[in-house]
């Protein structure tokens, strides 16, 4: 059966390719361009774990089986004792990713789609944020009010987001990993916040909320650092009862949350458990019993 | 956070009866700060029965009674009661396979065998688990090689052939060490199995049952079935004979081999052979490991020396044939083990359908199965596309339902089993929508085809995991 | 001890040596966080000036911890070899500076004379110096040590394998070794930062490390740098390791943060003496970086280049085979951009050096940084030319674990060649047996880690 299937669908890809189309595909873009506009290739879709360019290698079955098991930039050969154009060119293209993530602030379309409200901690601007951890962990007055006039306040569980270091992690995994969550902690009958956004935000900056709106759990999704495999790398920080000082020990972290890693759903319905755990005992970080 | 679960491998053949217990460790791997993976660290076999004489009571009829005894007297022995047995396999092959021996197998198991599956297994299979059991498979990984495992038994050689830790080539010959039997030290034959006489014949000999081979015949013979060896491996010219001692297909011949090894009974023969010892056992397995020993094999092919010899098939039955599931899953409390649901696998080409024709598409195939049963069960599997949104995960799990009408309206749970990791969000989202009425299994990180089965365990490491059987080739035997 | 200077008429006081010596360093992002640095350019040059007519005396008797409240200036101020402190103690900062510099003085003078230093004077003279001048001094200096190997000859550039991997995968972290080696990288060490501080993951990787160096008869050492306390206990457990690793800091308030203290390293140092698999008699390994102090509040309001000169004298103390400075892992609030990563590069390197230490950098960065690869490549020439023992490869320069950039494995034979430096010679000779090297260039065959299966 499965076999009549595959027949079937090679016979209309032959078809297609008769008529002059590459593949049934309607999202994929097509471009009646003419041939000297059509773009060259895209670096960054390559998959390195399965790109070999050492022309002949000892074993390439064993190179590339080994290879798979890392993301490193192994097996990129050389030219002298430097590297090839081609390797050369996806490291400056993946530092490029990493460098945006990091520099270009979460775009208020996001936020605006998404409908929640954004309030920002005490820096002014990215490079304030980046030089000057203390600022980017403390909300003013006007802020602080803002949180207060429009969330729920005592709520079991209140969730955010906050750009951190990657807002390419929070455009891309933040909501899905939030409305997985939200999801879940419904089906245990737990009642969740008003979710808002944090700009300019470091992870301590979760204390201070806490403080102003004083839910039992406080959960932050923020951007991690990007590393050149990926720029879309989020963590999820919680913390049962937090107050500003308290020992680092209590945070409780999933990070790696991103399509490479945990997908955004799937990590949302795994925190979900892991706050019920914390509701549970009324602890979290080191104290949180397993 | 350990956890240690016990494995028992059992392995009934024409000849022989063996038992192993497995300690399998899980560990979760991850880091504190990542969702857990738990994986199996450390296999180990804490305990190896003697090798009994499969007690049969007639010349093709199994003694039930006595094999229960066996068993009994090795979880004894081993100070092992069956209730502290959480997974395993019991592989039953050649003769003990057959429709009648493997149904009182059964009964004889039963029982004692807790929740572990009873498999009956063609020459494919047996050679794959002895190619795991007798280390070739890892080893192949490790060296980044193609290695060849021969399970030489006392009816066939079982290859297996694993390149970079996956298997790439199978075949089963009848080439064994009691293919012929003596009654006494002068050659006395008491016993030639058909194929081998067919065998002699090609060489121009007659070898009857009753007549006495002198030494030179013995070796004559035993070298002729080494060369047969020779030709599957491609290193002798393939003559016609060899089609003949092929039970089903030939290698593929097609790659470069780097290593050899041998496991079976008569691997134990290829290296510890004394002059004078040739009628120990009563066959001509001594003189065929001996014969091996001289031939091309070992001259041309790198020979690694296997971890386990003639338990090479109870161990990989004990230790390789459970799997554990992706370690962020989905399942009711209460519900496992269970054991021999039938796989349902969506098609590339359903799975390419836009998601809210996915409930058609599995509606459409759930008819190929006959659920009559108030408990006949399937399992929805599928591959499932990355970059998944979480209302694509709604839409999904609405489908699902839709498309799983058949099964939802039993009271048996419902099954999923996805190959990318998805499990947890799918489990909620679908248990979200059912209400909690419907138990749910949705488990992760597993391969299936249509045409296997799969016994899901009960959960494992604080409930993270749970471990898997895969049935893939095992009931066409 | 004057304090106070005038510089294009105005006038400069400072109220205690701290703050001379924060000031006189250039500019630092950490420096400014800590609210330490000066106000103006001027005002720097002032405080250099006012450092420059200093005693070595008056740096030795006004350590920047208490005596009292702090083991790392206990240690460093005990260390002090009297009579060489006698010598030099009249010496101004600025003396010190051109003695230094001096065609005079040979590396061997600096080395005796090292034994009379205190943290404080070594972190002072760099304050003085240009980056040419840290090159020019840190080149006189060859601090020699050995493990299995010997490391830091002259014409001897060094580097260590990091096959760093995101979950401590064994095949992962083996392949990564393979094409470390394949490129001529891992004489001064294969060493693996590990995900999971467990001692049986560490063990795990250290059985492979050492199966790895008895196949292919590889001299060199190996290390996984978890914390100390579980390395000891993976090495009482038996497990193959060459080395101990540890992270410390400049300050006793520093260490408590990274959970140690001088008697836990001594204790290490003594068990890879008695249970190690090294020769030694060199077994320890520690790494440091400019503002580790500040981001666990154990600076002491002091500034983050005399830290970093105290986290020396403490390692010293342990006679190390290794010590580096991660430069540019700690981010652009302690090093802002390209410019201080390079300046805090040959301030530690110098720095090490002149403390007497088997000195190497890290030369790397990480993406929130205004950094790139050019930056980094300019400073590993820089740090070469200045005789550094060793510096860190990982794989074309992305360490998938740390995430974070450093140099590449091609850079260690295409800066060896560049600066006709060679690689330490037991390892040579196994390079060119294995067919890696050819005539002290990389091979057609290198950069081929798949050679290294089927063995």
């Amino acid at each position: 059966m499965v076999d009549m299937e595959n027949k079937i669908k090679q016979l209309i890809e032959d078809v297609l390719r008769e008529m002059g189309q590459q593949k049934n595909n309607s999202l994929e873009r097509v471009s009646p361009s003419l041939s000297s506009e059509e773009p060259l290739t895209d670096l960054t879709a390559e998959n390195l774990r399965e790109q070999l360019l050492v022309p002949s290698p000892a074993n390439r079955d064993a190179y590339l089986k080994f290879k798979g098991s890392t993301a490193s930039r192994i097996g990129i050969w050389h030219a002298g004792s430097r590297y090839l154009t081609k390797s050369l060119l996806r490291f400056r293209a993946d530092h490029a990713i990493a460098q945006d993530a990091v520099f270009n602030n979460v775009s208020e379309k996001f936020i605006k789609e998404w409908g929640i409200l954004e309030v920002k901690t005490k820096c002014t601007d990215k490079d304030q944020f980046l030089t000057r951890p203390d600022l980017g962990r403390q909300l003013d007055v006007e802020n602080a009010d803002l949180l207060k006039k429009n969330c729920l306040r005592n709520a079991r569980v209140q969730i955010y987001v906050a750009d951190g270091l990657s807002s390419t992690a929070v455009e891309k995994n933040a909501k899905d990993t939030y409305l997985a969550l939200a999801q879940g902690l419904e089906g245990h009958g737990i009642k969740v916040g008003t979710p808002f956004f944090l700009r300019y935000a470091r992870v301590p900056a979760m204390d201070a909320v806490s403080e102003i709106l004083q839910p039992e759990v406080i959960v932050v999704l923020i951007g991690e650092r990007p590393g050149l495999a990926t720029a879309e790398s989020m963590s999820c920080y919680m913390v049962y009862n937090a107050s500003v000082g308290m020992p680092e020990a209590r945070r409780t972290v999933v990070s790696n949350i991103h399509q490479g890693g945990v997908p955004g759903v799937e990590a949302g319905a795994h925190i979900a458990d892991v706050v019920k755990q914390m509701l549970d005992q009324k602890a979290s970080g080191l104290e949180l019993k397993k | 956070m350990k956890e240690q679960i016990l494995s028992v491998g059992i392995d009934i053949g024409t000849t022989t009866t063996q038992l192993v217990f497995s300690q399998l460790t899980l560990e979760n791997t991850a880091s504190l700060i990542s969702v857990p993976r738990i994986e199996i660290i450390d296999k180990e076999v804490i305990f190896r029965s003697d090798i009994h004489f499969t007690p049969l009571r007639s010349k093709h009829e199994i003694d039930d009674n006595e094999i229960r005894d066996l068993i009994l007297k090795d979880y004894s022995y081993a100070g092992i009661t069956p209730d502290q047995v959480q997974t395993g396999a019991a592989i039953i092959t050649g003769e003990a396979a057959k429709k009648k021996n493997a149904e009182s197998v059964l009964v004889a198991l039963s029982g004692l065998a807790g929740e572990f599956v009873v498999a009956t297994a063609g020459p494919t299979l047996e050679g794959i688990i002895a190619g795991k059991g007798a280390g070739a498979c890892q080893e192949s990984k490790k060296r980044g090689a193609t290695i060849v495992n021969l399970d030489i038994g006392g009816g066939t050689t079982n290859i297996a052939v694993f390149r970079n830790g996956e298997l790439i080539d199978t075949a089963c010959l009848d080439i064994g060490g009691r293919l012929i039997r003596f009654n006494n030290n002068q050659g006395g034959v008491s016993y030639i199995a058909d194929k081998l006489r067919n065998l002699t014949r090609s060489m121009n000999l007659t070898v009857t049952e009753n007549q006495t081979l002198g030494q030179g015949l013995i070796e004559k013979v035993a070298n002729r079935m080494a060369s047969i060896l020779e030709e599957v491996l491609g290193l002798s010219e393939v003559s016609s004979e060899l089609d003949m001692m092929l039970t089903d297909h030939d290698l593929k011949r097609d790659y470069h081999i780097d290593y050899v090894s041998f496991s079976g009974g008569v691997a134990d023969c290829i290296e510890n052979t004394k002059n004078g010892e040739d009628f120990r056992f009563g066959d001509i397995g001594v003189a065929l490991g001996r014969a091996i020993a001289l031939s091309k094999i070992p001259q041309q092919l790198k020979v690694l020396q296997a971890v386990e010899t003639i338990r090479a098939t109870v161990v990989g039955a004990g230790s390789h044939t459970t799997g554990i599931s992706g370690s962020t899953i989905s399942v009711s409390p209460g519900v496992l083990p269970m054991k021999n649901i039938p796989v349902l696998k969506l098609s590339m080409e359903d799975e390419s359908l836009p998601l809210v024709q996915w409930g058609e598409a599995i509606l459409r195939k759930v008819q190929w199965f006959n659920l009559d049963g108030e408990k006949q069960n399937l399992a929805l599997a599928f591959c499932g596309q990355a970059n998944l949104g979480f209302n694509e995960v709604k839409i999904l799990a609405q489908e699902i339902i839709k498309g799983m009408q058949g099964v939802l309206c039993k009271t048996c749970p419902l099954v999923v089993v996805i190959e990318i990791d998805l499990a947890k969000v799918m489990g909620q989202t679908l248990r979200s929508q059912l209400g909690d009425k419907k138990d749910v299994i949705c488990i992760d990180t597993i391969k299936v085809e249509n045409g296997d089965y799969i016994d899901i365990g009960r959960e494992l490491v604080d409930g993270n995991v749970v471990p898997i059987i895969v049935k893939t080739l095992v009931l066409n035997y | 001890m004057k304090l106070k200077t005038v510089l294009s008429g105005v006038v400069y006081e400072f109220k205690d040596l701290k703050e001379v010596l924060a000031k006189a360093n250039e500019e630092k992002s950490g420096d400014r966080l800590a609210g330490l640095a000066a106000a103006t350019i001027a005002e720097m040059v002032a405080a250099k000036e006012v450092l420059a007519d200093l005693t070595l005396a008056d740096l030795r008797n006004n350590p920047t911890v208490p005596y009292e409240d702090d083991e790392v200036t206990r240690l460093d101020q005990d260390a002090v070899n009297e009579r060489i402190y006698a010598e030099i103690k009249s010496f101004t900062v600025a003396g010190f500076r051109e003695w230094l510099l001096s065609h005079q003085t040979c590396g061997d003078d600096i080395i005796r004379i090292s034994r009379g230093l205190t943290s404080e004077m070594v972190a002072s003279v760099t304050k003085l110096m240009t980056n040419l001048d840290l090159i020019y001094a840190a080149s006189k200096i060859n601090i020699l040590a050995h493990c299995n190997t010997t490391i830091g000859d002259p014409g001897v550039l060094a580097f260590r394998l990091q096959p760093n991997h995101t979950t401590d995968d064994l095949d992962g972290i083996r392949i990564s070794t393979f094409e470390g080696l394949s490129y001529g990288s891992g004489d001064a060490l294969i060493g693996l930062n590990p995900v999971n501080d467990t001692v049986e993951s560490l063990s795990n990787i250290l059985h492979m490390f050492q199966e790895i160096k008895e196949t292919y008869e590889i001299p060199t050492q190996n290390c996984v740098l978890g914390h100390v306390t579980t390395q000891m206990e993976a090495v009482k457990k038996g497990a193959p390791a060459d080395m101990i690793f540890q992270s410390i800091a400049g300050s006793e308030k520093g260490n408590t943060a990274f959970g140690l203290n001088a008697a836990m390293l001594a204790e290490a140092r003594d068990l890879m003496l008695k249970e190690g698999t090294a020769t030694g008699p060199n077994v320890m390994y520690f790494e440091t970086g400019q503002g580790a102090e500040l981001s666990s509040d154990a600076h002491h309001g002091v500034d983050q280049v005399t830290m970093e000169a105290r986290c020396y004298g403490f390692a010293k103390h342990f006679d190390p085979f290794l010590v580096n400075t991660v430069v540019g892992f700690i981010g652009p609030e302690y090093l802002y951009d390209s410019k201080q990563v390079i300046r805090a590069g040959l301030e530690d390197l110098f720095m090490g050096k002149l403390t007497g230490i088997s000195m190497g950098v890290d030369a790397c960065y990480t993406n929130h940084m205004k950094a790139d690869q050019n930056d980094i490549e300019n400073l590993a020439v820089l740090l070469g030319t200045a005789g550094c023992n060793y510096l860190i490869t990982v794989p074309q320069g992305d360490d998938i674990m740390l995430n974070y950039q450093s140099l590449g494995y091609h850079e260690a034979a295409a800066l060896r060649s560049l600066l006709k430096q060679r690689p330490i010679p037991a390892f040579e000779c196994w390079l060119e047996k294995m067919g890696i090297y050819d005539n002290g260039q990389l091979s057609q065959i290198a950069g081929d880690a798949s050679r290294f299966f089927k063995g």
